[in-house]
């Protein structure tokens, strides 16, 4: 079963020029894609090419303006409610924990809000597996605001995996984090993905981020899809043009995916 | 309906703990309210020694200063809703609440009352003491303080809508602050905060009966002071009033909620 599908999926947004007009931007440009279950796919580009918007798109939040999209075979817009029990979201820059409460209270809210039965051994065993994986025990009952952001984070996927969702996605879950979290991070990212089969949609642009927790690149720019490959397939773009002689490339030579990604998003 | 229920009670619970998070605000809180309370006092003392009225609007002194408690516990235990909801919007964090089984004003709603009666209950407790202070106890009834307790969780949802409302606007106006300016104001005056209604203009009073604000402030604190022989008349109006209030503001909600939905812009990159 797919976890994402999209056909031509497209938004527009109208936006003021002046007093009266209003001009068409265009976000999202016909993107078609298909994400397996089980996948780790990043999904990147420059700012403004259009990652957020897809991703509110695929969370039911924003309505596409032409095009399809199904993930985990609902439609996003049309069948949220259903949608948003199955799906766990982690946007970087906003949380979704209560500041002045420990983690934990949080836990129990989102227990309540997706209806999991907080006293059967399902719901018990999972949180004591969420906080060991998450090393959680040391600063469950300490107010949030009062957490490093490496912390913080790690208790917001752990919380955001509470109610067993088949689809994370991530929109730039790193940001601001020091580099020994960071690691943290994508290390617990690619072992859930690997051994819970949780399909994982990243945006980032930490090209360690990818690498780590990745199998598959979406490149997208200026609305539109520019690559779909996996992570060596995404390095040989910058291979030199000489070196193009239908021999399997030497890994060892190609460069740096950060310097891939840093031409094709410079390039016009 | 009933998981729905239990949903919004887990984030009022949520709310309210969150609000004792800061005790060093609650003390801030009933510092002002000593201060506004003793400069109450002094402006109605020398209103009643102009009039040479011992009562005015059926209020003795005492009373007046406890019907001023009451209504500014009231107005101070208001949080920032429509400031909150306007944020949302706006810097798109509406997203993280958007993604969760809870509908975002219900949640709104249910974490608005929340803190609201833990800070209304501080407020009281605080203002009961600074009033027993300055002009000693008065005569209240069990039943009266009963249906006040009721008609203030109406009137406390009424005001939440209103929030709701004013931070909604944020889908379509630039700015919300003029808006919310107008509402609390009209609240703290239109609701009697200041002055009981029965001491406006006879027309004003007429006309503001068609108004939700009185049914925000006025109309609860007012049951205190309501004979004994009216005071179940009087709470059933009230009652009648605040639910047909709660009805025609749940469904501007509902229809500012659905056509804002549409409108849901992807802030943030």
């Amino acid at each position: 079963m797919f976890a994402v599908h999209t056909e031509d999926l497209r938004k527009e947004f109208s936006l003021k020029k002046g007093l009266f007009e209003r001009r068409t931007a265009v976000a999202v440009d016909n993107i078609s894609l298909t994400v397996k279950e089980g996948q780790a796919v990043a999904f990147i580009g420059p700012n403004g090419a259009g990652k957020s918007t897809t991703i509110k798109m695929l969370t039911g939040i924003l309505k596409p303006s032409s095009g399809k999209a199904q993930v985990l075979g609902l439609d996003p817009w049309r069948q949220r409610s259903r949608l948003v029990r199955q799906i766990g979201a982690v946007f970087g820059q906003r949380s979704q924990l209560w500041l002045h409460l420990p983690p934990k209270d949080s836990f129990e809210l989102l227990a309540e809000i997706y209806s999991l039965e907080k006293k059967s051994k399902q719901y018990k065993s999972r949180l004591e597996m969420l906080i060991e994986r998450f090393e959680l025990a040391a600063f469950l009952n300490t107010p949030v605001r009062k957490l490093s952001l490496g912390e913080r984070m790690r208790a917001e996927i752990a919380a955001s995996l509470l109610h067993r969702p088949r689809l994370l996605l991530l929109d730039e879950p790193t940001i601001g984090i020091d580099v020994v979290a960071r690691q943290r991070l994508r290390e617990l990212l690619a072992q859930w993905n690997r051994e819970e089969g949780l399909t994982v949609f990243l945006t980032s642009h930490d090209t360690g981020d990818i690498e780590a927790v990745a199998d598959r690149v979406i490149l997208i720019n200026h609305g539109r899809v520019i690559i779909d490959d996996t992570i060596d397939g995404v390095r040989h773009y910058g291979a030199p043009k000489s070196a193009d002689t239908g021999e399997p490339p030497d890994m060892q030579t190609l460069p740096a995916l950060e310097k891939v990604l840093s031409d094709l998003f410079t390039a016009k | 309906m009933l998981k729905t229920a239990q949903k919004l009670i887990a984030v009022a619970k949520i709310s309210a703990r969150a609000n004792l998070a800061y005790p060093g605000e609650v003390l801030g809180r009933g510092t002002f309210l000593l201060v506004v309370l003793y400069i109450f006092l002094k402006l109605w003392q020398a209103t009643y020694s102009e009039s040479g009225q011992s009562k005015l609007a059926g209020l003795s002194l005492a009373e007046m200063l406890w019907y001023l408690t009451i209504t500014e516990s009231m107005w101070m235990s208001a949080p920032k809703l429509a400031q909150q909801v306007d944020e949302d919007v706006r810097t798109g964090s509406l997203a993280v609440k958007l993604i969760r089984p809870l509908s975002y004003p219900l949640y709104c709603l249910s974490a608005n009352m929340g803190e609201r009666l833990v800070r209304f209950s501080f407020n009281l407790a605080l203002g009961a003491c600074i009033a027993l202070a300055l002009v000693g106890p008065i005569h209240l009834r069990a039943e009266a303080l009963l249906m006040l307790a009721l008609s203030v969780c109406l009137a406390f949802l009424l005001d939440g809508l209103g929030h709701l409302i004013v931070g909604l606007s944020a889908f379509w106006l630039e700015d919300t602050s003029g808006l919310y300016l107008i509402y609390t104001r009209l609240t703290m005056i239109l609701g009697g905060m200041l002055i009981p209604l029965d001491l406006f203009p006879g027309w004003l009073k007429n006309l503001v009966v068609y108004l939700p604000f009185p049914y925000l402030v006025w109309g609860p604190v007012h049951l205190l002071s309501t004979p004994q022989t009216e005071l179940a008349a009087s709470f059933l109006e009230l009652a009648i009033r605040q639910l047909a209030c709660l009805v025609a503001l749940s469904a501007l909600v509902a229809l500012l909620w659905q056509r804002a939905l549409r409108r849901v812009s992807a802030h943030g990159g």
